[in-house]
């Protein structure tokens, strides 16, 4: 188990090396001089030269990424240029607002698309299923910056249920969390009833239906174990982009969070704040990556066994 | 009700098809012109009305003339990004699932990485750096896209290689392209389509998200993720500017996830037949 | 300054990289991270708004972004300057609601009749927050430390001409020998050259007084623990969420300022704002596009909105580098191609028609000038002439806006009548301010400029002189008039025919069209019923201390 352990962080050390390494090329390639952005245009040719040398700019490009992979590894991300301020504090004052919509929105998702994909596999095949099936698609095909913006002005606006966005208390936190969910649990519904649908064709499910076990028994007792395993899997994974998917949703609602902190670095071309927040997402998908496969190894021997990577 | 996956297969191609006419035939169908004003109403949006059955926004333009032409890029963009999305995966996941080995190891490993980076962020920066047009979205979509498709071409493609057939076409000597092409790219192909027309719908809602944060096709172009973002300031005032887009958009969405998951239905009842 | 489209917001100067050791910065983060998770079941609605008593007056407003920086050597946007104007005194400043001087710190003040020599008084009982008495020697080191290059100040070079500034700038001498300080309460400035403008420069925040201090003590975090005297102190700065001052007790006018706080929430966009203040969350509020007929048509809410013409002038520049544009015909036509009065009727009456380079309100401005009304049969006529009947493709660069968005659709629609066709481009705000300096690269942009100062000056020699090239003149549009002109009127004195001087210059200027002129933005805000005292600056960010609140329902 433990040669497994290590080999799972390695291999996931090194996706993050190779994270890091694609981020600074596009940083590389965005056409902003970083001295011009941080002295400002009427900056005179030496105080540019020293910003420069100071950012280490004159020196060759792997030199840069090793001084970058370096810094990063010791926790500098480097300062905004824009807001001049440590990249690093930046993510992780943002990163709670970001987080907490997250889960609620996974909870949430969850609690609508499980009892859905239950229900459509309970009556595969029939009107209900069909109707979820079509009603879990239509849930995935709503643009969520279109059904946040419809929800805040009708729940904010017209009823005064909620606020009007941001991060302030937790009524500010349904709506946004209903958007970002919604989507999601069309997605696990269809998800859960296609996996509980193959359950329930194994061999050992339906020989123990032709004993007579109810539907609902076999269901519960033997097809949800092997449906929802996957299904929890790709929640996890699904948190950890969620987090870096929450752009939009963050944007309509003014939510002080991650997704905006991003936007506005892409917006700005505020290279240390983009390479900054990419690489924060792609080392939470790493790390949850890492827990799902850990946690999966100590479930079924088998995988740590098997030679796979 | 009666609904059969075939229905749905049926329902999804007619929206598809629908969408597809009324891209073609937009000049036929638009009353007026997407880019010019036809109204008087500059900086305050009318409501709809006979002579506009959507209204006119704030530009004095036609909205439905504009949904209609937006049809065309909306689709071109869709369809085209995933096209760009399908060649890269197609040919890594082929790649790497019939040769196998190091460079199997290598590719998928690449896989791994962009499958960490996050899609919108990535495609901002890209289009931020490459400035907005029809042909930089569509790639940088297909850039950003491909990681799934690979991963499942690959997997089947590895079966495949298994396969009895296979396996003594290339003890006999045939040409490893020959293979892919004969062999492992027709019995991999009924899921390409498939994951093609799901990915359509999500490279659409890729194309009006990166419109909405302003970094979709430049205008006059209409678009339908940019008239919502350009009404959602007139959202209290003149709601029907972001409505009808919207719709166009879960329409043409919803199109696609239907025909997509028809298929798959109709696959797994060919399946379960077996 | 240049305009930012929507809050002519422009980026604030860059600050040295600290040299922290890599250890205490990586327990930070550790530590941080771990606190944060800790911290994030607990904290479901972000951390508790600060509560006041009851009773306390506390003002509300909202924001999208967030304050840029909060340190006066660093701030050169309207949001920073709004918060610096509010924690920092300068010697002088601008009235409430005009474009005149009158004292901040200095009770009283002379200058040379030659403009090159300017003495202050100080009041003896302005005291920083930190409990010190503020004296001459802060001021000197206020502005020592913007023309230190370490600290790479954008307003360096409003303060060049004082003697000794270079010298100090080079590391030539330890401080700035044109700035005398011969006691605690006086200060001199001596200057190299006649600068009539001078005094605008020193109300600038800039030239606010910092305690040394305090600017050692936090270096590059000065900006979040910022030391001041003005009738505000900072209280909380979250990031990306809310910005909260709380009043000065010891702010040397007694009896000032009225209110107890101001809280700003960060991060609410200006459809928000607007539904927030009908909901009464906020006392003071922008008003978006959408919803400004609809206000305008109901007497309740119109009553409540300000009104100001700001010292702005929003044009689109061409590129006299860059055929077509090169001929002048050409310029002309685009002036008559452009229909102005549909520009303003998108904006819902939120502009002025520009007839030339100078907004009305700044002194000196000249309100006879006919400017280009819009004759698409004259610019199709002037097309012909120049050999480009058949017309041509440009691009239009822009910040991406949605606001300049709309209104750059709304000319392409225009010059398509003139066979001009336009390509649209949006730019982030700081690239495309990078890339129309550049020779030769944009041929066509859209472009504001607020005045930093009440002066022809500050519009005519920034944005149209030959030596401006590659800065602020981004049509890189030279006249040797114009150019004699300027350099005639820069020391003079003398009002009348300092302004006689630049009206002629602008003559010129409009007559060779480097520019399609568009118009002079008119802002509005919307206040509650219950807001006395909140009056508008034509060229400053809205001063707070005489502002106060009567009871009302959400207090």
């Amino acid at each position: 188990m433990l040669a497994y352990v290590i080999r799972r962080i390695v291999f996931g050390a090194a996706v993050l090396l190779g994270t890091s390494l694609i981020t600074f090329v596009i940083a590389f390639v965005i056409p902003a001089d970083p001295a011009v952005a941080m002295a400002g245009a009427k900056a005179d040719p030496a105080t540019l030269a020293a910003i420069r040398t100071e950012l280490g700019l004159d020196q060759p490009i792997y030199i840069q990424y090793a001084r970058y992979v370096d810094r990063a590894l010791h926790g500098d991300l480097g300062r905004s240029y824009i807001r001049r301020e440590e990249v690093a504090g930046l993510i992780i004052s943002r990163f709670p607002a970001t987080a907490i919509l997250a889960l609620a929105a996974m909870a949430l998702s969850l609690a609508l698309g499980i009892p859905m994909g239950m229900l459509a596999a309970a009556h595969r095949e029939r009107a209900l299923d069909n109707l979820l099936l079509v009603l879990s698609l239509g849930l995935v095909s709503i643009p969520v910056f279109w059904l946040g913006t419809i929800l805040l002005i009708v729940g904010g606006l017209y009823l005064h249920w909620f606020p009007l966005g941001g991060f302030d208390g937790p009524k500010s936190l349904v709506l946004p969390a209903i958007t970002l969910a919604l989507g999601s649990a069309g997605y696990y519904s269809r998800i859960l009833q296609t996996n509980l649908a193959d359950a329930m064709d194994q061999e050992y499910v339906r020989t123990a239906r032709g004993k007579g076990l109810s539907l609902r028994a076999a269901m519960f007792k033997h097809a949800m174990a092997n449906a929802m395993l996957p299904l929890v899997t790709l929640a996890g994974l699904d948190f950890a982009g969620l987090l870096s998917g929450v752009v939009l949703t963050e944007t309509v609602f003014d939510w002080p969070g991650l997704g905006r902190l991003a936007f506005e670095a892409v917006f700005n071309l505020d290279i240390p704040l983009v390479m900054g927040t990419v690489l924060f997402a792609a080392a939470l998908v790493v790390i949850a990556n890492l827990v799902v496969d850990l946690l999966y190894a100590w479930l079924d021997p088998r995988i740590r066994l098997g030679q796979q990577l | 009700m009666k609904f059969r996956p075939n229905a749905m297969e049926a329902v999804g191609a007619l929206m598809v098809l629908s969408l597809v006419l009324v891209a073609i035939l937009a000049p036929w169908l638009a009353p007026y012109d997407p880019t010019r004003a036809v109204a008087n109403t500059f900086g305050d949006p009318a409501a709809p009305s006979r002579m506009y059955p959507l209204g006119t926004d704030q530009l004095g333009r036609d909205v439905l003339s504009r949904i209609i032409f937006g049809a065309r890029i909306s689709l071109t963009v869709g369809v085209a990004a995933m096209a760009v999305t399908m060649t890269i995966g197609v040919t890594i996941g082929l790649t790497a699932g019939f040769f196998g080995g190091a460079l199997d190891f290598a590719l998928m490993r690449f896989t791994d990485v962009m499958l960490t980076l996050p899609a919108l962020l990535l495609a901002m920066a890209f289009v931020a750096v490459l400035q907005p047009s029809i042909l930089s979205i569509l790639l940088v979509i297909g850039l950003v896209s491909w990681t799934q498709i690979a991963r499942v071409v690959r997997a089947e493609a590895l079966s495949m290689t298994q396969r009895d057939f296979v396996v003594a076409a290339c003890a006999l000597g045939a040409p490893s392209a020959r293979l892919i092409v004969r062999h492992v790219m027709p019995n991999v192909m009924p899921i390409i389509v498939v994951m093609a027309v799901l990915g359509t719908s999500g490279t659409l809602l890729l194309d009006a998200g990166l419109s909405f944060l302003t970094l979709g096709v430049p205008p006059p172009t209409p678009s339908w993720g940019r008239m919502i973002e350009e009404a959602t300031t007139y959202f209290r005032v003149a709601p029907w500017l972001a409505i009808f887009p919207g719709l166009a958009i879960f329409y043409a969405v919803l199109g696609f996830n239907l025909l997509g998951y028809g298929f798959l239905r109709r696959r797994a009842r060919a399946a379960s037949a077996l | 300054m240049n305009m930012h489209p929507r809050r002519h917001t422009r980026s604030a100067k860059g600050r040295a990289i600290s040299t922290r050791a890599a250890a205490i910065r990586r327990c930070r983060f550790a530590l941080a991270l771990i606190a944060a998770l800790i911290a994030l079941p607990g904290c479901r609605s972000g951390a508790p708004p600060p509560q006041f008593p009851p009773g306390a007056m506390v003002l509300k407003l909202a924001a999208i972004s967030d304050v840029p920086t909060l340190d006066p050597a660093a701030g050169y946007d309207v949001d920073s300057w709004m918060f610096e104007q509010m924690i920092f005194d300068t010697l002088i400043r601008y009235s409430d609601a005009g474009v005149d001087l009158v004292p901040d710190l200095a009770t009283a003040w002379e200058s040379s009749p030659d403009s090159t020599v300017f003495t202050f008084h100080l009041r003896r009982d302005a005291r920083f927050t930190n409990g010190r008495i503020v004296t001459s020697a802060d001021f000197k080191y206020a502005i020592e430390r913007v023309l230190d290059p370490a600290t790479r100040s954008k307003g360096m070079e409003y303060y060049r001409a004082i003697a000794g500034a270079e010298d100090f700038a080079a590391h030539r001498a330890k401080s700035v020998a044109g700035i005398e300080t011969p006691d605690a309460w006086t200060m001199v400035f001596h200057l190299i050259v006649p600068d009539p403008i001078f005094l605008q420069k020193l109300a600038m925040p800039f030239a606010a007084a910092v305690p040394r201090e305090a600017v050692e003590k936090w270096g590059d975090d000065f900006s979040r623990h910022v030391v001041g005297s003005g009738p505000f102190m900072l209280k909380e700065w979250i990031g990306g969420q809310r910005i909260v001052l709380v009043k000065n007790p010891g702010y040397f006018v007694k009896g000032s300022p009225h209110l107890d706080a101001v809280v700003e929430a960060i991060g609410v966009s200006e459809d928000l704002q607007w539904f927030k203040f009908e909901a009464g969350e906020i006392d003071v509020s922008n008003i978006p596009p959408a919803v400004f007929p609809y206000v305008m048509k109901t007497p309740r809410l119109r009553d409540l909105t300000l009104r100001i013409v700001t010292v702005t002038t929003r044009y689109m520049g061409m590129n006299c580098q860059m055929p077509p544009f090169t001929d002048e015909r050409v310029r002309r036509a685009l002036n008559y191609a452009v229909n102005k009065p549909k520009l303003i009727a998108v904006l819902n009456g939120r502009g002025i028609v520009a007839n030339g380079v100078m907004p009305p309100g700044l002194p000196g401005y000249a309100p006879g000038l006919s400017g280009y009304p819009y004759d698409p049969a004259r610019a199709r006529e002037l097309l012909e002439q120049a050999g480009l009947g058949h017309g041509f493709a440009a691009t239009l660069w822009m910040p991406a806006d949605q606001t300049m968005m709309i209104l750059g659709q709304s000319i392409q629609q225009d010059l398509d009548l003139v066979g001009v066709r336009l390509r649209l481009k949006a730019v982030a705000f700081a690239p495309f301010l990078e890339a129309v300096r550049q020779p030769r690269t944009v041929p066509l942009f859209f472009m504001g400029w607020e005045a930093d100062f009440p002066d022809p000056a500050n519009f005519l020699d920034v944005l149209l002189s030959r030596h401006q090239w590659g800065a602020n003149n981004d049509t890189f549009f030279s006249d040797p008039r114009v150019d004699a002109l300027l350099a005639e009127a820069a020391p003079l004195s003398d009002l009348a025919r300092r302004y006689a001087l630049y009206r002629e210059a602008e003559r010129i200027i409009v007559a060779d069209a480097p520019w399609v002129f568009l118009y002079y933005p008119i802002t509005y805000e919307i206040q509650q019923p219950w807001v006395h005292g909140y009056v508008l600056n034509p060229m400053r960010p809205a001063r707070l201390e005489k502002v106060w609140l009567s009871p009302h329902p959400a207090s």
